[in-house]
């Protein structure tokens, strides 16, 4: 028992890798704001807290897919911002919602498809599709505005039996998480091909006679999808679109992946671990502007929170 | 007994290298194939096309006569061939339960994956090979010969009915290897075929009934064991002549370049201990992963050993050295290397013939310094070494493997090196460019160099060298005079485990 203990705390030798650290840093934030600030504490706070992580956990679960198989998915952003854009063109959502699903697959699939055909490295590849897209997005929508469905609105800000929805969604979209990376073969298979290619051997999972090709496309399909989910949160939430909003969560869903634990080498990491990592995020903004931190200082902590907890991860490679 | 498969005229080549040539192989059930070859005779290229891992430029494989495609691993599975190759290729961020059943995972409710069901039928798996791991561990957590049981035990399914091990004993100790070998026979008895390629002698006739030597990616013969001795194996796993294409032996024997004492390559190995001298080419034989090539990179500094001294010229090294400078001060006096893969490790293929040469003069020189041309060197080096090129600045990735092989000892040759180690200094190089640069070679000693070899290829060995050490599990176990060796004994020397065998254990 105690080796388990020794693995949890200190990721050592556990496929989760270390997710018990930002875990205690989530638990002492938590406990110090609700102590040190009376307005935290409420349940209207909590219920905002919720709703601010809520986009940043979607795009992360998707994120985390991709990183698990040791890639990387920087297009997300423009993906949510593209979301937005089409869900606020003069459409009805008959329309507007299956265009962004098939912008989704499009996008997922051009960017898996260049990794595994094409042989281009995924920052690239999706640095690429992040520049394609918001081009796109701009053309649609250049400034904030329009507005969308209106039942997106009710369903992300309404109520139901007297509570917030965000309580209901939240646990949907991690049961879909957890379902596809955690309870299936192909959240093995992920695993599998990330830990392959972490040992720098690209064909182990191959060998086992796992088609290694479209189960990565299928992660970049899974992790655009994953974005447009949470654009389409977001655009209830400000009841219109704009182009832009997506832009800081590319780089926010691998910080809250990496935060979580989870190995960016691939094959190594666990759902529980990015939420962890997603709420952090969270609770960091949240608490800093209820103590009234500049918003250019908060960017520095998140960045150092980051660093700290990366370098604290006692494997840096697998196996040891 | 009745025929599962058969390869027919299977050919196979990779660039300039021809892996398996014309081989034809028919595989009986409930019998026990011995294939069995020096180092690089094509026996695993050719297991890797049944496999599905490759494919053949020429030749089919057939089942009673119909032709099937094996075009992936998985088609290979399904077909019934199952493989246990020689390097572990496990998944270390998975369990064993997991390894033992990715790919073809049970199902329960809702698309789960059945892990009670894996993990029971992976204990069931393992203690029939007499296990009681827990299948729920890591495979990271394993040591290297529970890693190789689970593959083992991974290819040891119900559903197969060609195995191929391919080594599956190299990580094993003798209990171990009783207990593979009972289920070895047990699944004989059960009508399958096995394929089994090993360097153990004693295995080979104690468990298999047939046997086919390769040579050269060719096919020698398949005989049954009953009609064989281990020696007469020997003799024909080795069965050729020499080849009149080594220089004259020089009996100049000068000073000593370099002395290793006290040599340790790891906690546990034996300890060695070696002498190159001038005018000397020593050599370094044993069979594959023995630790030749680690020894041979601890001496140039790239390798960090246990422990140990060396002694070049007049410097004493103690090792092992720091690992970041250990190529830096070891080339600063004078050791030249020359690696087994010249494409990546030795040459800069884009850049011209004239800058690979240099480089080596370069590399002396303070970073800052101005870089010379050096015009006339390498206009010498091309000359003297006979360099085929139009131009100097052609690049070297437009030469043939002898050409580019000549500008990687042309680099040392020009600037002052005396002592050369190298690793396998013909490989993929062509029968015409092999004698030049055995002559090359024998020039650069009897100008007052010293070479010390490591090579696969037995007759270069006899035919190049002066000295022959054969390395057993880390250590050398027997050492001989090249002109009286035979590849017989050496094989006999590399073959033998360290107890019978002569010389310094």
């Amino acid at each position: 028992m105690t080796a388990t203990l020794k693995n949890i705390l200190t990721g050592k030798n556990s496929r989760q890798g270390l997710w018990i650290l930002p875990l205690i840093i989530v638990v002492i934030g938590f406990v110090s704001l609700s102590v040190s600030t009376e307005d935290f504490a409420t349940s209207q706070n909590l219920s905002n807290l919720l709703k601010q992580a809520m986009p940043l956990i979607i795009v992360a679960i998707g994120q985390m897919i991709v990183i698990l198989l040791g890639g990387m998915d920087l297009s997300v952003g423009s993906m949510i911002s593209l979301t937005t854009a089409l869900l606020a063109i003069d459409a009805p959502a008959v329309v507007t919602i299956p265009l962004v699903v098939v912008a989704a697959v499009m996008v997922g699939f051009i960017n898996g498809f260049s990794v595994v055909r094409l042989n281009v490295h995924p920052i690239i590849a999706t640095l690429s599709m992040q520049f394609i897209v918001l081009g796109v997005a701009k053309l649609i929508r250049p400034v904030a505005g329009g507005s969308v469905p209106e039942f997106l609105v009710q369903w992300v800000n309404g109520t139901i039996f007297g509570v917030s929805t965000v309580f209901l969604w939240t646990p949907i979209v991690i049961l879909i998480g957890w379902k596809l990376i955690h309870g299936s073969r192909y959240g093995l298979h992920l695993f599998a091909i990330g830990g392959g290619a972490a040992e720098g051997q690209e064909d182990a999972a191959h060998n086992f006679g796992i088609s290694d090709r479209r189960n990565i496309i299928v992660a970049y399909i899974c992790s655009a999808l994953f974005a447009a989910l949470a654009g389409a949160f977001l655009a209830g939430r400000i009841a219109s679109g704009d182009p832009n909003v997506g832009t800081i969560f590319a780089l926010d869903s691998v910080t809250a992946v990496a935060i979580g634990g989870t190995q960016l080498s691939g094959g190594i990491g666990g759902l529980h671990g990015t939420l962890i990592g997603a709420l952090l995020m969270a609770l960091l903004s949240n608490g800093m502007n209820l103590a009234n931190l500049s918003a250019f200082l908060q960017g520095s902590i998140k960045g150092g929170i980051l660093l700290l907890v990366v370098a604290l991860q006692s494997r840096k490679k697998m196996g040891l | 007994m009745n025929s599962l498969i058969k390869l027919t005229n299977i050919s196979k080549s990779f660039g300039n290298n021809q892996a398996v040539d014309d081989v034809t192989l028919e595989l009986n059930s409930g019998s026990v194939h011995a294939l069995m070859g020096e180092n690089g005779a094509g026996k695993s290229t050719l297991m890797k096309i049944l496999a599905g891992v490759h494919q053949p430029d020429v030749g089919s494989i057939s089942r009673a006569g119909e032709v099937v495609s094996l075009t992936s691993p998985k088609l290979a599975l399904d077909f019934g061939i199952s493989t246990v190759f020689q390097e572990l290729s496990l998944l270390p961020n998975l369990t064993i339960a997991e390894n033992m059943f990715l790919g073809r995972e049970p199902k329960r409710s809702f698309g789960m994956i059945d892990t009670k069901l894996m993990e029971s039928q992976t204990k069931a798996a393992l203690a029939e090979l007499g296990l009681t791991l827990n299948p729920s561990t890591l495979v990271s957590e394993l040591t290297i010969a529970e890693r190789q049981f689970v593959e083992i035990a991974h290819g040891i399914k119900a559903d197969v009915n060609i195995f191929i091990l391919d080594e599956p004993t190299a990580a094993l100790n003798a209990a171990d290897v009783g207990m593979l070998n009972k289920h070895i026979r047990r699944m004989k008895d059960e009508g399958k075929a096995i394929v089994y390629i090993s360097h153990r002698m004693d295995e080979i006739f104690d468990i298999c009934d047939t046997v086919t030597v390769m040579k050269d990616g060719q096919h020698v013969a398949t005989k049954s064991l009953s009609d064989m001795t281990p020696d007469s194996l020997i003799a024909m796993m080795v069965g050729r002549e020499l080849e009149d294409l080594f220089p004259e032996r020089s009996d100049a024997q000068g000073a000593c370049l370099l002395e290793v004492k006290h040599f340790k390559l790891t906690s546990v190995s034996q300890p060695l201990s070696l002498k190159v001298h001038k005018g000397e080419i020593v050599a370094l034989a044993g069979l594959e992963g023995q630790g030749q090539r680690e020894i041979v990179r601890s001496l140039i500094g790239q390798h960090i050993p246990f422990g140990g001294t060396v002694r070049v010229k007049d410097h004493e090294i103690s090792l092992p050295v720091a690992a970041n400078n250990g190529i830096r001060q070891m080339s600063a006096l004078g050791l030249g290397f020359v690696p087994e893969d010249r494409k990546d490790e030795g040459l800069f293929l884009n850049l011209p013939i004239a800058d690979n040469i240099t480089i080596g003069l370069h590399s002396t020189e303070g970073g800052l310094a101005p870089a010379r041309k050096y015009r006339e060197v390498i206009a010498d080096t091309i000359k003297s070494m006979a360099i085929k090129t139009s131009s100097a600045n052609a690049s070297v990735a437009s030469l043939s493997g002898g050409n580019q092989q000549k500008v990687l000892l042309g680099r040392y040759f020009a600037s002052d090196v005396d002592l050369l180690v190298i690793e396998e200094p013909t490989r993929g190089v062509d029968i015409g460019a092999k004698a030049e640069i055995y002559k090359l070679l024998r020039q650069f000693t009897e100008n007052g160099g010293g070479v010390l070899v490591l090579s696969r290829e037995t007759i270069e060995l006899i035919g190049l060298c002066d000295r022959i050490l054969v390395i057993h599990d880390q250590t050398i176990v027997s050492e001989m005079v090249a002109a009286d060796a035979t590849e017989h004994n050496i094989l006999d020397a590399a073959l033998s485990s360290g107890s019978d065998a002569t010389g310094s254990v």
